[in-house]
């Protein structure tokens, strides 16, 4: 018996770690509309010193490392608010500081971020937690599945790592 | 005040469904020091469940025997030993004593610990030196009597670390544990730093609120319903769920965890509001320091 039978998995970014640990779970990934999860993933930026850093390039990490995720989960919250149900938010991305001042400035604020809204969103039973690191090994994707999982359901609002460089 | 009725309250799966198969830990044996009873009873067990033999440790031998009895009933071996895990030469006995009766061990479960509600300027240098040093001090010695022992057979293993979820905030009325708790964790990363080339992992559960039967929460006289409805999660944790986190970390699966703190507590130690209670000093609570007597 997997850890998300009968669950569905909105997997937005590419991971082969995570997309066959949550299929190993029993998990069936869907593109978009209504899923019981989302796990959002981004590719990490290029790690460029910040007076070399076009603006349209800083603009692009926050984007996709905040922006867009914030706006996601917002509309997943309020999809799972509205069916009545409970749902979990992972975010995946590289450690604060392991690349530009770009990707510290979005990793940083995701970070606070997630206990915000794991906070914001507990009395729903929607739990939100991030994981940064620069792992992409069967661990992350097992790690990524117990996030997920009601086995996690005591676990909201928090940010973890993986490795030792984490 | 009760949680409301249209709050939705995520739960754990019963203790009977753990997250992985019964014989993840086979042919393992862990040491869990405090194992006896409370939280370390709870990692003992969740072990148990994987299938790991279980050398409970603990400074009051009944109640390590009555831990081990109880974890005995998953069906795995188990031996009580009697250790005061602040000193060095009780601590390589007890390693002694559970891999002669158990084999060698090759899991450690850092638990012993004590804490109570205390004004600062009440703690006396007893109090102080036993919360602090059986937690940090205790962990250290165990966990380098463990690797030494793994060092020497060539092969790793894995150490988990109960913290608490008042380690990045202070906790105010109880500032022998607060400095304990935090030493726990942020020598997680430096163990694990030192003994990665040697296949040895530590991690570490930061937990929340599992009221229990020997717990200072549990022993509360208006019970544990009263706590339910301060937490975000709208419960206070399950300590089976506990266990398995625990030990989860310890597992295959997460192979390639190691140098984290893993916060479970329901978001009980995060910010709620801007906006806070009236703040009044510890030593002006009529509830007592912990402000909820």
């Amino acid at each position: 018996m997997g850890w998300l039978e009968n669950r569905t998995v909105r997997l937005v970014g590419t991971s082969p770690a995570i997309a066959t640990a949550l299929e190993a779970q029993g998990a069936r990934l869907v593109d978009a509309g209504d899923c019981d999860i989302l796990v959002h993933v981004i590719a990490p930026p290029v790690d460029r010193a910040a007076h070399e850093m076009r603006y349209e390039e800083w603009r692009a990490t926050l984007d996709a490392g905040l922006d867009r995720r914030f706006a996601l989960a917002r509309d997943f919250a309020i999809e799972r608010r509205t069916a009545g149900m409970g749902g979990a938010v992972i975010f995946i991305g590289a450690p604060e500081q392991a690349l530009g001042s770009d990707h510290a400035a979005a990793a940083g604020a995701l970070g606070n971020l997630t206990k915000t809204l794991g906070v914001e969103w507990a009395r729903d039973g929607i739990r939100v937690n991030a994981v940064l690191t620069f792992a992409q090994t069967p661990t992350l994707g097992n790690v990524v599945a117990y996030l997920a999982s009601d086995y996690a359901a005591y676990v909201t609002g928090a940010v973890i790592g993986i490795g030792l460089d984490d | 005040m009760p949680v409301p009725a249209h709050h939705r309250v995520a739960m754990p799966p019963p203790f009977a469904q753990p997250p992985y198969p019964d014989d993840i830990f086979a042919g393992q044996t862990v040491l869990v020091t405090g194992g006896g009873s409370g939280m370390g009873l709870a990692m003992a067990m969740a072990f148990a469940q994987g299938g790991a033999q279980v050398a409970v440790v603990g400074r009051n031998i009944d109640r390590a025997q009555q831990g081990a009895a109880q974890i005995a009933e998953l069906g795995v071996a188990t031996h009580p030993i009697a250790c005061d895990v602040r000193h060095p030469a009780q601590v390589a006995a007890a390693f002694d004593e559970a891999e002669r009766v158990l084999g060698p061990v090759s899991l450690l479960a850092n638990n012993a610990g004590a804490n109570f509600p205390v004004l600062a300027e009440d703690i006396s240098n007893n109090a102080w030196n036993a919360v602090t040093r059986i937690a940090i001090d205790g962990t250290f010695l165990c966990s380098t009597e463990f690797a030494r022992r793994r060092i020497a057979r060539g092969e790793g293993g894995a150490i988990v670390i109960n913290s608490a979820q008042y380690i990045w905030t202070g906790f105010p009325g109880d500032a022998h544990s607060a400095a304990a708790k935090t030493a726990q964790a942020t020598m997680v990363h430096k163990l694990a730093r030192d003994w990665a080339g040697h296949g040895i992992r530590v991690n570490a559960v930061a937990a929340g609120f599992f009221p229990h039967e020997t717990s200072n929460a549990g022993r509360r006289e208006a019970g544990i319903e009263a706590l339910q409805a301060m937490i975000p999660a709208g419960r206070t944790g399950s300590i089976h769920e506990f266990g398995w986190l625990s030990a989860m970390t310890a597992t295959p699966l997460f192979a390639g965890m190691t140098g984290q703190v893993i916060v479970q507590d329901g978001g009980e130690s995060l910010r709620r509001s801007l906006m806070m209670p009236d703040f009044i000093p510890p030593r002006e609570r009529a509830e007592g320091p912990w402000g909820w007597r």
